[in-house]
Parts: structure tokens; sequence; C-alpha cells
């Protein structure tokens, strides 16, 4: 136990990245948004930005990097593959955690302030933001924590099987989705499957990303158990 | 326990080629070990599956007597950095020292500081931007730092000028026979390192041609200095491991033992008997068993040594 929050500890001994990074992306696309929206004629309107998801994109890059060099790193420090996972994995949960909940208190802030005075909507979406506070937490946290494991997977097949597993794993996964989009379209299936994704809450929503992230979860740590440094 | 590691009939097949064929090996604790030989003979790849960072093919590997994959118990006393070993891109010498700290429970802070001192090493450079020799340095450190009771030093000099790699030398000794523990050195620097090692294993082409105290190495050959013409007529039909000659001067290695007469004799006959290199034997010894020229291989090690 004790190892795997020394690995929490030394996937943050530089902060910068993991902490410093994405504060100043959420910090730069929000002030952005907000030059952006004070040379828009103010007609009364409300003023959407879709410029919050920026974070998350970056959650993506992080799986990536807290793989490909930490893990040969942590291999040199006599750590075993599982407590490198958990380790990994705990700090991610908790950064995404946070992430959400200061996602969800600018959103009160943002509504608190009439869209920060100027009509504006960048943390409170509509949908995402509806229902009580722990249906836009779910969704943000189920978002940042798929994202991320695609990341950590790609970055781990990449160092178990090099270029070719992951070309055959992008394919697999693009043949996938050409066949269910085949089998939709065969079926005649297109309206059933509107209807289906129209009847989406947050919550359900997050609901099927939190199934993929296990999925994501599960093949990581079975590809790295036999992963090489 | 007697062993620390023992190692049964393992190999280790890529898919063109075997890595390790057939090792069988017993190391006891509390010794410096030599793991020696040519550049892809198999040392780093024996190491990673002894430290559970590889995979073997076949065969049977304890360490502590448990198996090392994913085991705690083993691996907290172990330490190895890779002669490649990789670290985060955002890290600095000082990061990694910081990590390395949580997890080696016998890690020691001021052993860490005298060696950055000695090693003239920036602590706060970004550790892409280190020279090879300071890349080093670092493994360096963090593997004496570490006081693990099992080390592994995979190839340490690589880039270290000359100077530092004595002064690699010397503290490994100092803290060693400070603080006794288990130390396994891979090498292809044999003259370099041969007053270091207590034991010595080669390895050749995946397979361990010698396993064997480094004094009993020592004793097994001599090397006679003196005029070529009395140097040829007092080794006889010795088995002659190298020559080399000076105007009319030449140094003999011969396999074998002296008794008494016979160091009389080569007293007698002007003759200086002188103690024999590692290098030349084991350069002999891993000759044998390839197809390059002993002429090629004493090149490529002398080469290597530079």
């Amino acid at each position: 136990m004790n190892r795997v929050v020394n690995v929490m500890r030394m996937q943050l001994t530089n902060r910068w990245i993991f902490i410093g990074i994405p504060l100043i992306i959420l910090a730069a696309s929000f002030l952005l948004t907000l030059i952006i929206w004070s040379f828009i004629p103010n007609d009364g309107g409300v003023r959407i930005s879709g410029g919050s998801q920026a974070v998350m994109w970056y959650f993506f890059a992080l799986g990536i990097q807290s793989l490909t060099l930490t893990f040969p790193f942590s291999q040199g420090l006599s750590i075993t593959r599982r407590t490198f996972f958990l380790g990994t994995l705990s700090l991610f949960s908790l950064i995404a955690l946070v992430t959400a909940v200061t996602y969800w208190l600018l959103g009160l802030v943002e509504q608190g302030t009439g869209g920060w005075g100027v009509g504006g909507s960048f943390f409170a979406l509509d949908w995402i933001a509806d229902g009580p506070w722990y249906q836009p937490v779910a969704f943000y946290f189920a978002v940042m924590m798929a994202l991320f494991l695609i990341g950590f997977w790609s970055a781990t097949i990449y160092k178990r099987w090099q270029a070719t597993g992951l070309l055959i794993a992008g394919i697999s996964v693009a043949l996938a989705l050409v066949g269910t989009l085949y089998l939709i379209g065969s079926r005649n299936a297109w309206p059933e499957v509107g209807a289906f994704l129209g009847s989406q809450t947050q919550l359900t929503v997050a609901g099927w990303l939190a199934i993929l992230a296990l999925v994501l979860a599960g093949g990581s740590f079975l590809t790295l158990r036999r992963a090489e440094p | 326990m007697k062993t620390i590691i023992e190692v049964t009939d393992l190999t280790k097949k890529y898919r063109k080629s075997e890595a390790l064929r057939g090792i069988n090996l017993a190391l006891e604790p509390g010794r410096i070990y030599g793991l020696l030989g040519r550049n892809g003979a198999g040392k780093t790849t024996l190491m990673s599956i002894l430290t559970a960072q590889g995979f073997a093919s076949s065969g049977e590997v304890r360490v502590f007597g448990e198996h090392p994959y994913e085991n705690e118990r083993v691996l907290n006393r172990i330490c190895f950095i890779r002669e490649s070993q990789k670290y985060p891109d955002s890290f600095t010498a000082e990061h990694a020292f910081k990590s390395a700290s949580l997890f080696f429970a016998n890690w020691s802070q001021e052993l860490a500081d005298r060696l950055v001192t000695d090693f003239q090493l920036p602590l706060r450079r970004n550790i892409k931007k280190l020279s090879r020799g300071q890349l080093s340095a670092v493994g360096v450190i963090i593997g004496l730092a570490s006081r693990a009771e099992l080390t592994f030093f995979d190839e340490p000099y690589l880039g270290l000028d000359a100077v530092a790699r004595q002064l690699f030398y010397d503290r490994l000794v100092e803290d060693y026979s400070r603080h006794p523990r288990t130390v396994v050195l891979s090498s292809h620097l044999i003259d370099e390192v041969a007053n270091l090692l207590e034991h010595v294993i080669v390895i050749d082409q995946g397979r361990i041609i010698m396993d064997d105290d480094a004094e009993t190495i020592r004793g097994s050959a001599f090397t006679v200095v003196g005029s070529a013409e009395k140097v040829r007529t007092f080794l006889g039909s010795r088995e002659v491991v190298h020559t080399d000659n000076f105007a009319s001067l030449a140094s003999v290695t011969a396999l074998g033992t002296l008794n008494e007469s016979e160091t009389r004799e080569a007293a007698e006959l002007g003759l200086e008997l002188a103690p024999v290199s590692l290098q030349q034997l084991i350069v002999r010894k891993t000759m044998s068993g390839s197809p390059a020229t002993p002429e090629a291989a004493d090149r490529t090690l002398s080469e290597a040594a530079r």
C-alpha cells in the first residue's frame, strides 16, 4: 500500500506537468473565451463556449506521458507492474475527481454571476450542468478517465508490441466502428439509434463511459503485466 | 541461506536469435561479481530477467529464494539501473534521486549528495539535456546510494571520463566495505574493473564460459618478461595465451602454474614474473568459441576500453 502511495508521489515529482499545465490550459482557454465574448456584440442572448473541454483532452496526453517514460523508470526503481498501475491510476482518478469538482464549482459561480456578467456559458453548459451536483461531476469524471485510459492503454500497447501492436489495435477499433455503422444501416435502425441517443442524460452517458473506462483499465493492466521497459 | 541468486537452465529466445542458451548460476551474498562479456553476449538480458524487468523463455530463476516477478519481497531488495535507463522527460537528476529515495529503504541521501559533487552533476538541468557521461552518473548514483542488498550495475561507465570512472570504482569499494551487499557489475572493460572483482562470470554468445573466483582465474596463468629467446626456452611447450614484443624483449602469458624450482629457474635466467591480466585470459577464452580472430577481438576489447 505504502508503495502505491509512493508511485503517486513519484508521478507527482514534477508537479508542473500534472498540475501546473492543466491549470494553465484551463485559465488560458477561459481567458481567451472571455476576450472573444467581449468583442461579440451583446444582443442579450446566451454565449456558449466549448473551451472547457481543452483540459479534458490534455488527460489523453497525460495518459500517454504517465506510461511511456515513467514505466521504464519505475522498473529501474524495482516497482512491480501492479504497484505502478495501481499508483498511477489512483493518482489520475484523484486528479480527475478534483478537476470535475472544480468544473462544477466554477459552473455554480458562472450561474451565480449571470454568466460572468456577460451571459456566457463556459463551465455550466446546458444538459451537462442540469440536475443535482453529482450528475455533472460524474459526467466530467467519466469523460476524463476514459480519455486518460485511452492514452494509457495505447502507450502500453506501444511499449509491449511497438508500432505493429498500435497499428493492429487501431485497425481493429476502426473495423469495429465501421461494422457497427454497417449493422445499424443494414437494419435501418438509425431512427431507433437516434431515439436512444436522444433519451440519454449526462448520468447515463457517464455510466457508459465508466464501463468503457473499466474495460480500458482491465486491458491496460493485462497488457502491462508482460510489458518490458 | 547460502545463495542469493540461483539460475537453472535459463534460456531467452527472440524471434530470430537466442540471447541466452541454458544458463546455470549460483551467486553468494556479500561479494562483488563481475559479469563480463562482449557487446551482445547477453549480459543485460540476463540481468533483466533476474530483476523481473524481462521475461525468460524457459528455465528457473530464484532471487532471495523466490521468483522475482511481481514479487515485492524480492524486488524491494534489488536495484538495477540499466545502461539505457529511461527517465521521465520532465525530470531533472534531482527529481530522479527524490523518486529513488521513496523506494529504496536503505537510500543514503548523504552518499548521493557527495557523489553529485564528485561527478559534478548538474542537479537542476533537464535529464534530456545531460551528456552521455552525466546520464551514466545519474544511474551510478542511484545504484550506489540505494545501498540495495543486491545491486546491478550495467556498464555504468559509458561516456564517463577516466577520472569519473576511477571515482566510481573507489566509491564502490569504499561504500561496499562499510555496507556489505552483493554487487553484480557488468562490463567489457575487464582490466579496469579486474581489481574490484571477487568472482568472475564470463558470458559469451548466451553461454557461461567462465564462472570462478578472480584469484583462481588469475592463478591459472602467469606472465614472463625478459629476452625473447630466454622466455621461449623457459616456457617450452606450455600453452601461450598472449605475447607482447618490444625489440628483443618479450612479455608472454602462459597457462598453468609454476612450482618453486621453476620460479627459481626463471630468476636465474633473469626473467621477471608478473601477474597476469584478467582481460587477456578472458579474451583468449572467449576467442576459442567464436569465429573471429584473436587479434580482432583483442582490438575490440581494447578499443572499448578507450
